[in-house]
């Protein structure tokens, strides 16, 4: 369960404060595939940065299964992060010069998995999002964006996170392989019983989702 | 994969580049070792220099230097108190005289020559040569024959000859013997057909050879070695010293004793020691020393500037990436330690092209500072050194001209031991071993440890939020 009470946050630009959220209060039960949609500047990706322990709000708190990890200190985030939170961005973020397997195995090394069980679960999950062997060898630049964002895919699940955070992530696809990893994401929801949330502008994609919420000039808009 | 192997991966990314920056820092790994290398070889060099100029101070009556000048002999007393200084370990006494034809039958082994002529006219005082004109050599003129009476018969160096003493046959007289014995040089003694157990007169008493030395050159060779106790006795000087040598236990100590033997004998005597000479010939070596110490820090701080311009630039084309690790739950240190482990597959792949460099470049490197080190410094402190070193001719040609014309055993001694190691300094090797490449790699440990330092700072720095402003 994700639970997000009053979270603000601030950002100095020159001479003024912007307020990028501004009392933000949802939640999110476990399970869930939700989505958050808003205009550019909204601050989706300010409150999804919050919600991945990537920064903390000036105030309010961000609870995850009763743990508010707005009071956390910046080594536990980490630590938090590693154990807890996978993210799927935009660009895909591989590592370039890794393999999709590599990459894969990259959280689980953060996270002190095992050496012997890294690679085999990363098969596992190369397996799952559709990556066949000849593929898992292959470094991203020899992937195709399809195909990058599935090994994204399965680096955010390489840990059994608790929370999936997408930021667009079929922004850089085609509609066609668009739907493919949305509903790859809304299967893995349903499976492994993860809580996805998506950032995107795609109304089609945010209509299919199981929550929405509407963010308007940091604020939550129903 | 761990941190280490990933950093290894990283410096790989891009072979142009990794090759442009192992060159570069491998000149720089390869200027450090040179310089450390012509560091040590200097250093050593010194050490030797200092061994081997040895730790000696030599004591003349003031105003003598030999048969030079002119004074009151140094008596025994006065070097009772030189020999219970502390840190004297051993003190050699000399009385120095010269036998004329009126004093021996002995024939002296020494040519006049055309310098010996010279200077036996322009002696003007002292045997066969006193009351002669000053430009012609009186025509009865015979070369007198050099008595060292000594208390270390085999320590040719506190004579005036110097050389090294070497017993061709016979035996050596004992230190304190007042026998009238004597040990004649090869030369000498072929002149005048003396073996051992010959006898011969001089000072009108009997003196029997106890044995035939030979010291390596013809000056020494001409002469007569006998007790001190002897000579003393036979030429009425007795209790009266032309000279002493007196052997310090280390070099670190030869200032202090210098300085207090001076304190001691006062104006009486003239003092001089071996760190005279050995500090004009260790002096341009000093110089190198330092500019290659300043070299090495210099080459050092330059590769760890260029690793740190490096990685500098690295880290922020990979800013995005190092959001995502740290993202994905990497903490500073994995990250900051992946970053020096590619700073230190540069550098380390830069250390095997620079120790190959360092090797090759260390001896022409060390011997070119030398030799310039040596020039500038000889144009200019050595250079009169030099010129007054040209009295030590003087001193030949005073030893066959008539008493009192001569040069002083230690100065010569000196000034011929300064020329021949100004010589040898600018003949250096670096010694090339296993701990080169040991010193090599470390240096490029400490450079990429140093360079990556701030890029590790800038790591630390960067948020993980800023990978989701990127996107």
């Amino acid at each position: 369960m994700l639970n997000v009470t009053k979270i603000t946050k601030k950002y100095n630009s020159g001479d003024t404060t912007v307020d990028a959220i501004s009392n933000v209060s949802l939640k999110v039960p476990e399970g869930i595939f939700a989505s958050i949609i808003g205009a550019s500047g909204s601050g989706k990706s300010t409150l999804l940065s919050m919600l991945g322990a990537l920064e903390k709000p000036d105030s309010g708190s961000i609870e995850v299964d009763d743990r508010d990890i707005s009071k956390l200190k910046d080594s536990a985030l980490v630590e938090f992060r590693a154990k807890n939170v996978g993210f799927v961005f935009q660009s895909y973020n591989l590592i370039p010069n890794l393999t999709a397997i590599e990459n894969v195995m990259l959280p689980m090394e953060f996270a002190k998995v095992p050496k012997a069980e890294r690679r085999p679960r990363a098969q596992e999950l190369l397996e799952k999002v559709g990556l066949d062997a000849n593929k898992q060898i292959r470094k991203p630049s020899r992937l195709s964006g399809g195909e990058q964002q599935r090994v994204a895919i399965a680096r955010a699940l390489a840990n059994q996170p608790k929370l999936i955070l997408a930021d667009e992530p079929t922004g850089n696809l085609d509609s066609q392989t668009g739907k493919v990893i949305f509903d790859l994401l809304h299967h893995l929801a349903k499976s492994q019983n993860t809580t996805i949330i998506v950032v995107t502008h795609d109304l089609s994609i945010a209509g299919k989702t199981d929550a929405k919420f509407r963010l308007s000039d940091g604020k939550l808009v129903k | 994969m761990n941190v280490v192997s990933r950093g290894v991966r990283n410096a790989f990314r891009n072979r142009t580049r990794t090759l442009a920056i192992t060159l570069i820092l491998s000149l720089s790994i390869g200027l450090a070792l040179s310089m450390l290398l012509a560091h040590k070889a200097v250093d050593q060099k010194i050490q030797t220099v200092k061994s081997s100029v040895g730790n000696t101070i030599t004591i003349s009556p003031a105003g003598v230097r030999g048969f030079d000048g002119g004074g009151n002999p140094l008596t025994q007393s006065q070097l009772d108190k030189v020999k219970a200084l502390p840190n004297v370990s051993q003190v050699t006494e000399t009385l120095n005289d010269r036998l004329t034809s009126s004093d021996t039958n002995l024939q002296s082994s020494i040519d006049l020559g055309q310098l010996g002529q010279r200077f036996a006219a322009r002696g003007g005082f002292g045997g066969g040569t006193s009351g002669s004109s000053d430009s012609t050599t009186p025509a009865n003129f015979t070369p007198p024959v050099t008595v060292i009476g000594t208390t270390d018969p085999t320590n040719l160096a506190s004579t005036q000859g110097g050389g090294t003493f070497s017993l061709k046959s016979g035996k050596v007289f004992d230190a304190n013997s007042t026998d009238n014995v004597a040990l004649v040089g090869t030369a000498l003694a072929s002149k005048n057909n003396l073996v051992a157990g010959s006898t011969f007169t001089a000072y009108g008493t009997q003196i029997t050879v106890d044995g035939i030395f030979d010291s390596g050159n013809q000056f020494s060779n001409g002469e007569l070695v006998m007790p001190l106790a002897t000579v003393q006795k036979l030429s009425t000087q007795t209790g009266d010293l032309t000279g002493a040598v007196v052997t310090v236990n280390s070099v670190e100590n030869l200032s202090s004793v210098t300085q207090a033997v001076k304190d001691s004998l006062g104006s009486t005597a003239d003092v001089t020691s071996s760190q005279d000479t050995e500090q004009a010939v260790i002096s341009p070596l000093e110089n190198v020393k330092s500019i290659s110490l300043y070299s090495l820090i210099g080459a050092v701080v330059a590769g760890a500037v260029i690793i740190l311009l490096i990685m500098i630039m690295i880290v922020r084309e990979r800013r995005r990436e190092i959001g995502v690790l740290k993202a994905i739950g990497a903490s500073n240190l994995k990250v900051s330690l992946q970053f020096v482990a590619e700073a230190v597959t540069f550098t380390l792949l830069a250390a095997v092209i620079g120790i190959i460099i360092g090797v090759v470049a260390s001896n022409p490197v060390t011997n070119a500072l030398v030799k310039n080190s040596s020039t500038s410094t000889s144009s200019t402190a050595a250079g009169p050194s030099f010129a007054a070193g040209g009295g030590a001719g003087g001193g030949q040609s005073g030893a066959v001209s008539a008493n009192g014309n001569g040069n002083g055993g230690g100065r010569l001694g000196f000034r011929l031991g300064g020329s021949g190691l100004r010589q040898s300094v600018t003949n250096i090797h670096t010694a090339v071993g296993w701990s080169v490449i040991i010193y090599g790699l470390l240096t490029a440990v400490i450079i990429a440890v140093v360079g990556s330092g701030f890029a590790a700072w800038s790591i630390a720095k960067v948020r993980p939020a800023e990978v989701m402003r990127a996107e």
